[in-house]
């Protein structure tokens, strides 16, 4: 039920039932909808601490109803990702709408988080159904098997799916600290089973300053 | 005239002799040919008694008048374009949003507390827009711009359509529109789901959604 309408604007057909969606993400609906505040990472007690604990604040929507209700944020391209049973891992600032029965959390990013600058945890998504993804310019999706791992620079990483294990590589050397990097002294290595999203935008990071 | 699509951020207008068009001042990228802009002091068509009334509605946007004959390209600030073709209908559109519309076409403002009454009139402060938005009536083409990509929702009587005020680019036919609440006790305290205010458009006709909720 989610499909793109051009690149930038995601239509949800609904019958009565629900979506999540990012806070005042909705730039058109006809028939009935009504819209409701959720809070972002993770339902209960639980997820009110540990959004609390994180800041990983993403404010988030129920949107319910009977016709068509369209999304866009900020002119930004969409992508969407189906799910399986599996986990997707994405930033809550790229992250536009999901069904409402994927259940949505955080996770501790570690290095990698630092390094992206935004900040140390991160969103994830789990269950079976759609999710749309925002990404700066259109992204492309890498598929990474246990033959072929893939580094992707933080800045332009958005999202990740699968059985995907991640490791942070940095290439500080002699000349980066004498100001002579070649601008890419982080990498984020992805090993396994999985896909990863990559958009052709680099994020403002330390590692572009190195 | 019509409008030829580039890209979307471009679009090529023929200019033929003894017909002229309106542009945006400084919205010309290139020409070829024979084509002289002068800038348009009335800023529009209609004589003075409709400058006076752009004045007074605040909806003067500085425009040129383009005339000639050749080809020009027009963009402006990387906003994506729309082309939009009106067969005898009227478009309703900020006046800043306007990049280029054919000559034929009659100018004018409407009040939106004509339309919805004081509800009208909180619509026009709450989004931002002011109390009056221009109109194009006539046969011919319209170029507007918008933040990001534009979809095009149709409108018809079983089916009103809500657009977000700020999403909200133009909209033609024979649309009567109103500002809907949707304010309950929790966006009083801080706590609702940003979608508080909502257009609706309800009769038959278009309405264009750009895919942003910032203004140009």
């Amino acid at each position: 039920m989610f499909r793109l309408q051009g690149s930038k604007v995601l239509a949800v057909d609904m019958t009565g039932d629900a979506v999540k969606a990012k806070n005042g993400s909705m730039v058109a609906y006809d028939g009935q909808m009504a819209f409701k505040k959720l809070s972002g990472g993770g339902e209960g007690i639980r997820g009110m601490v540990t959004r609390r604990l994180t800041g990983e604040q993403m404010t988030v929507m129920e949107v319910k109803g009977h016709g068509t209700c369209w999304f866009a944020d900020r002119a930004s391209e969409i992508n969407l990702v189906g799910l399986q049973g599996d986990k997707l891992f994405v930033e809550s600032s790229n992250l536009l709408a999901t069904d409402a029965g994927l259940r949505t959390g955080t996770s501790f990013t570690g290095l990698r988080g630092a390094s992206q600058g935004n900040g140390l945890f991160t969103t994830t998504v789990e269950g079976h159904g759609q999710a749309a993804i925002t990404s700066d310019g259109p992204a492309v999706v890498l598929r990474v098997s246990s033959q072929y791992p893939l580094t992707v620079d933080p800045g332009a990483y958005i999202a990740h799916q699968g059985n995907v294990r991640q490791s942070f590589q940095a290439g500080v050397t002699f000349r980066t600290l004498m100001g002579e990097g070649g601008g890419e002294a982080f990498q984020i290595r992805f090993e396994g089973d999985g896909l990863v999203y990559v958009q052709p935008s680099e994020r403002n990071t330390i590692a572009g300053d190195l | 005239m019509p409008f030829r699509e580039v890209n979307s951020k471009m679009i090529e207008a023929t200019v033929l002799p003894g017909q002229r068009l309106f542009s945006q001042r400084g919205a010309m990228l290139a020409y070829k040919g024979e084509v002289s802009f002068t800038p348009n002091i009335q800023g529009g068509q209609g004589g003075i008694m409709s400058m006076i009334g752009r004045r007074v509605a605040n909806e003067a946007t500085p425009l040129m008048t383009v005339e000639g004959s050749g080809t020009v390209l027009f963009g402006h600030g990387g906003h994506h374009i729309q082309v939009i073709s009106l067969t005898g209908d009227t478009l309703y559109v900020e006046a800043d949003r306007l990049l280029a519309f054919d000559g034929t076409l009659q100018q004018g403002t409407m009040f939106l507390g004509s339309q919805g009454g004081v509800m009208g009139m909180v619509r026009g402060q709450v989004t931002g827009q002011g109390l009056f938005t221009t109109t194009l009536k006539g046969q011919g083409a319209v170029a507007v711009m918008a933040h990001g990509g534009v979809i095009e929702v149709p409108i018809t009587p079983q089916r009103p359509v809500h657009v977000d005020p700020q999403a909200y680019v133009a909209h033609h036919g024979d649309v009567r529109n109103k500002l809907s609440t949707a304010l309950g006790w929790r966006d009083m305290v801080g706590r609702g789901s940003g979608e508080a205010f909502q257009l609706e458009l309800s009769g038959s006709g278009a309405v264009y959604v750009q895919a942003s909720e910032e203004k140009l």
